[in-house]
């Protein structure tokens, strides 16, 4: 062995040796960034989780809320109603009796009612109440003026008079008809004297409130329980504690005593929020909100076993391949080492370098989604991007995804090149995904997405990003900017769309984000496309441009080939000159025609114009008639449809000031279609005010009625003002 | 459509039949109207042949309601059918009036 082939001996075995440091080096820092990103992606998903039961179980509170009211109001009501003619009928005693008996046969939810007088009130009948009922079907009148039931020392009589306003009752168990859980709704009544004279009540049976608190299923073993003034258990899916048990007397029965006693006193305080209780050793959240009027409150336990199932799925997903990635890495890293301990010159260490970059290009454009078109099966939409990289690797990047018939996109550009920028694309990318999967308000990914990457942000490195939501079926599209340049819209024209600039991500943490929206009709498109198209520059030093740009994009092509065409335009221009930025785009035709989608029907088109004359109307009620023969609608569909169209149509020759008004109705055997078009004064009716139809008559505005009326008969109402023009479409179905 | 006014001894009923549209509602008032200051005796509205009612009529039916809860008076709707039981019903009508 000559000295020039030990000292080569040597040289390789160093070289081995630090291979195998950089190595080990390399591995221990990828395990690092791969668990820190899995730490990330678990803290916001789970927020987002515990955010998103959040907003669940309020909704779901404020629905089944809003649910009981209508009904206490409508028993309210009912009796409130009755107030006055109870005044009136007090000086003939005999007639007092007919009062319960309206009461309970005008309002189907009453289950029985009474008039009942203070005692001596009438010398000759010391106690007097006459109470009508309706048990299985049947109507029963009696007295409740019997020596064993006292009715004077009833709650239900008491209250009333003390408090001198309506009342319900703690709620009770009838063991009149069967064992039946009820309410009272009692009002005292004065006479001309404004003397106390009776107690005018209404009995709810609540054998309902347990079907609506049996909706809350909001997640898999949720559930819901609602408890009186006194804190009695009203619904519980246990229905032995149902009445038996207050909710202290719960308490004291289980471990975690401490934080279910308080859940107790914030829902006897009436107050609304959360608390974390433990049951059977298992966490559940609670959700609590008080009921006006009744005095109970009512509450949501989800447990929360429940609501991180998913997370949990996709929590030993991850874990799996990051674990693939790892061998990825190490087998990559194995085979570099090999190869390189061929490699001597400097320039064979530079290809081992493009080597690396291109593995690290290859690894990058696989993030990204590159089969198009990318949802064949789907019609309506046609949609194609492109990342033309400057260098071997990006910072650009864009996405998409459907969930839920929503197509979630976006594009970005982060600033600066290479590696770096290429890291921090591949962070956004991943952000973007995790935080769609809960979310689809554009507004709060944005900033949800701009929080954690300030957080990360040591290299002070920003992305400027568009985030985009369309509603598929509606057309209906939210997006939030941040920082990135404007989009193209494609209308009957091509225009920018407007965006609020905001801030890129990771500049500020707390940037309030704006939300913005559009309405895509079909055969609209939107083009996203990053500055590197613009900007691109020719060998004189010129730029592309936007007026370039939009000529290219000219006319409706298929997706792919507009892409195609600008990375022509954008090559032709800029010539010999390098490629100085990356080339981002995304191109989205949106096809939502409705007519294709569905299949051929037996279909048949009439309109009508009238002018404004509310004579004209017999031609409306015509129209209707011949519409309702050639679908065999049934006369009472008929009558309601022929009340809807009159009161929207004598709305506009009423009020619009509109020479003529225009009714389109198209049918089909499912569904008739109105449209009502005329040229007055903007009015949307679909923005005007419900009428409460729970209120007393003087408190009843005279106008109104006609808008509700069509509103609750139809099937849909909507509104748009187009080329001057109120165009308003009313759909009823008729299967 | 007609609209007919009976008066007796403290109580005066008005007779709708058939129906009670926008058009009609328009000539209905002028005959409703005179009533409202009488809307302190009992006033039955006779439904028995109005097949039909929108909200203009419905409009009519408030008024009366109206004044007599004004003037101490009574209205009592009476004999109304299915159709017009519906509209009351999305109108919550049914609890305004004394229904027979």
């Amino acid at each position: 062995m000559n000295v020039t082939e030990r000292t080569k001996k040597l040289a390789e075995k160093a070289m081995k040796r630090r291979t195998r440091w950089t190595g080990l080096l390399l591995i221990i820092v990828s395990v690092a960034i791969l668990e820190a990103i899995s730490l990330v992606q678990a803290y916001y998903a789970q927020e987002g989780i515990r955010q998103e039961a959040k907003t669940k179980a309020e909704s779901q509170l404020d629905a089944s809320r809003s649910g009981i009211l209508n009904i206490v109001n409508q028993v309210e009501s009912a009796v409130r109603n009755s107030v006055w003619v109870a005044q009136w009928s007090l000086q003939v005693p005999d007639s007092l009796a007919n009062i319960p008996k309206l009461i309970v046969n005008n309002n189907p939810l009453v289950a029985g009612s009474t008039i009942a007088m203070v005692p001596n009130y009438y010398k000759d009948r010391p106690l007097y109440s006459p109470y009508t009922a309706i048990t299985n079907g049947e109507i029963i009148e009696t007295s409740l003026a019997t020596p064993e039931y006292d009715y004077p020392s009833q709650e239900w009589f008491v209250k009333p008079i003390e408090l001198d306003r309506g009342y319900w009752s703690e709620p009770y168990v009838d063991t009149g008809g069967g064992e039946i859980l009820m309410t009272t709704y009692s009002v005292p009544i004065k006479d001309s004297q404004g003397k106390t004279a009776a107690v005018l009540t209404a009995d709810l049976d609540l054998e309902w409130l347990t079907a609506l608190a049996h909706e809350t299923k909001i997640y898999p073993g949720a559930f819901s329980t609602v408890v009186s003034r006194t804190g009695r258990l009203l619904v519980s899916p246990d229905n032995s504690l149902i009445m038996n048990t207050t909710i202290d007397e719960y308490a004291a029965t289980v471990k975690d005593t401490a934080h279910f006693n308080a859940l107790n006193r914030a829902m006897l305080n009436r107050e609304t929020g959360s608390i974390q209780v433990s049951h059977n050793g298992e966490k559940n959240m609670v959700y609590y909100a008080p009921i006006d009027k009744t005095g109970w409150a009512m509450n949501i336990i989800i447990p929360e076993k429940e609501m991180f199932a998913d997370l949990r799925k996709l929590d030993n997903l991850i874990r799996i391949l990051q674990v693939l990635g790892l061998l990825l890495i190490i087998m990559i890293f194995r085979a570099i080492a090999k190869s390189q301990l061929r490699f001597k010159s400097l320039s064979e260490k530079k290809e081992l370098m493009e080597g690396e970059l291109k593995i690290a290009s290859d690894i990058q454009m696989s993030m990204i989604p590159k089969t198009f078109p990318p949802f064949p099966e789907r019609k309506d939409i046609d949609l194609s991007a492109a990342l033309v990289p400057a260098k071997e690797v990006s910072g650009d990047l864009y996405d998409f995804f459907i969930r839920d018939e929503k197509l979630f996109f976006c594009i970005g550009d982060v600033s600066g090149k290479g590696v770096p920028a290429s890291l921090l694309m591949a962070v956004t990318r991943s952000l973007f995904r995790t935080i769609g999967a809960h979310n689809d308000n554009p507004k709060d990914m944005v900033t949800s997405m701009n929080k954690s990457m300030s957080d990360m942000n040591e290299s002070n490195m920003f992305v400027t990003f568009i985030c985009c939501v369309l509603n598929l079926k509606t057309g209906k599209m939210q997006y939030c900017n941040a920082g990135h340049n404007a989009p193209l819209i494609f209308t009957d024209k091509i225009s920018e769309l407007p965006v609020n600039p905001n801030l890129p991500l990771g500049v500020i943490r707390n940037m309030e984000f704006t939300l913005q929206e559009v309405t895509l009709h079909h055969d609209d498109a939107i083009f996203l496309y990053t500055d590197g198209i613009t900007e691109a520059e020719n060998p004189a030093h010129e730029l592309f441009g936007i007026q370039r740009l939009k000529e290219t994009l000219s006319g409706r092509k298929p997706a792919q080939a507009h892409l195609d065409n600008v990375k022509k335009a954008v090559a032709d221009f800029v010539k010999e000159a390098p490629q100085s930025d990356d080339l981002t785009m995304l191109f989205f035709h949106y096809l939502n025609n409705t007519e294709d989608n569905k299949p051929a029907q037996s279909k048949s088109m009439h309109s009508i114009t009238l002018t404004n004359d509310i004579s004209q109307l017999s031609r409306l009620e015509g129209l209707i008639s011949k519409i309702a023969e050639e679908h065999h609608i049934p006369h009472p569909v008929e009558s309601s449809i022929n009340l809807a169209m009159e009161e929207a149509v004598t709305n506009v020759i009423m009020y619009s000031g509109s020479e003529k008004v225009n009714i389109q109705a198209e049918s089909t055997p499912d569904e008739i279609i109105f449209t009502i078009t005329d040229c007055g004064k903007p009015f949307d009716p679909t923005q005007a005010p419900d009428v409460d139809t729970s209120k007393v008559a003087v408190d009843r505005p005279i106008g109104g009625l006609g808008i509700h009326l069509y509103r609750k008969i139809m099937d849909s109402v909507t509104y748009k003002r187009q080329d001057n023009k109120n165009i308003l479409t009313l759909t009823k179905k008729i299967q | 459509m007609k609209t007919k006014v009976t008066k007796e001894e403290g109580q005066i009923t008005v007779a709708f039949s058939g129906r009670l549209d926008t058009p009609a509602a328009q000539e209905a008032n002028p005959i409703i109207n005179p009533l409202l200051e009488e809307a302190d005796k009992t006033i039955i509205l006779d439904c028995k042949d109005l097949t039909y009612i929108s909200s203009s009529g419905l409009r009519i039916f408030l008024t009366l309601r109206k004044a007599a809860e004004d003037k101490g008076g009574k209205i009592i709707v009476q004999s109304i059918n299915d159709d017009i039981r519906s509209v009351f019903m999305m109108t919550g009508f049914l609890n305004l009036f004394e229904i027979r």
